[in-house]
């Protein structure tokens, strides 16, 4: 019963990550959670004394926090917002941009141009990219393998 | 004697470091632009920094370089500053 519980809660938040747990479930847990996740079982026997902390009922009435995040990336969705990305930057001629397309050479872009649409891509993804690793991403799918890499997003 | 295979385009060490710089510099002044509160004063911004760098990609002269990147960092203090002011 404990591990239905555990595994209506985990199914309600949709974490991207994968983790193990000892009742041979295979949820999308994140090692943060998994420490709380392992709370229900004694957790609703003292849920009575300690409703400020935020819970609420999910359906089946067993207590369940609730986190919030983005939805988890993937490949596709990488590729899908990149392109559009570039698609919308005015000196790209969108006909001709391909997920190969090298910017300099194909497109006739400078470096002064691939620093905005490297710019523009960390506005899109919100994390930094550094100086260093940002002049070296001169393909559409140089720059989705590196912001998979960064947030760990295998398939 | 060996002759060299490198081809007559590519830069001396001196240059490749200095482009680096050039686009370090482009790099920080855009992040800087993204602070600012206004969307019209930040295309502003941003269409004013392109225009500059673009104008001046194809200057060769030692001297003129060095004083450009010495003013596009003041600009970027200048910048750095009036948000600083005007953010507190």
């Amino acid at each position: 019963m404990a591990s239905r519980a555990l595994h209506q809660c985990v199914r309600s938040l949709g974490r991207p990550s994968l983790w193990l747990l000892p009742t041979n479930l295979a949820v999308r847990v994140p090692p943060v959670f998994a420490a709380a996740a392992l709370r229900p079982l004694s957790f609703t026997a003292a849920s009575r004394k300690t409703r400020w902390l935020g819970q609420s009922y999910i359906s089946s009435g067993v207590l369940c926090r609730q986190y919030s995040d983005l939805p988890p990336l993937t490949l596709d969705t990488i590729k899908d917002r990149v392109m559009y990305v570039l698609k919308l930057y005015d000196k790209i001629n969108p006909e001709r941009l391909q997920t190969s397309s090298h910017f300099m050479k194909d497109l006739g872009l400078d470096s002064l141009d691939q620093v905005e649409i490297i710019m523009a891509m960390e506005d899109e993804f919100g994390f930094e990219i550094p100086d260093a690793e940002a002049e070296k991403l001169m393909t559409p799918s140089e720059i989705v393998n590196y912001i998979a890499d960064k947030k760990d997003v295998y398939e | 004697m060996a002759t060299s295979r490198i081809p007559s385009s590519t830069l001396s060490l001196k240059q490749f470091l200095q482009r680096q710089n050039i686009l370090g510099i482009y790099r920080n002044i855009m992040r800087t632009i993204r602070r600012v509160p206004d969307e019209t004063d930040r295309k502003y911004l941003r269409d004013w920094a392109r225009d500059e760098f673009k104008r001046n990609r194809n200057a060769t002269d030692q001297d003129a370089i060095c004083m450009m990147i010495r003013q596009a960092n003041n600009h970027l203090e200048e910048l750095q500053r009036s948000l600083a002011l005007a953010m507190n």
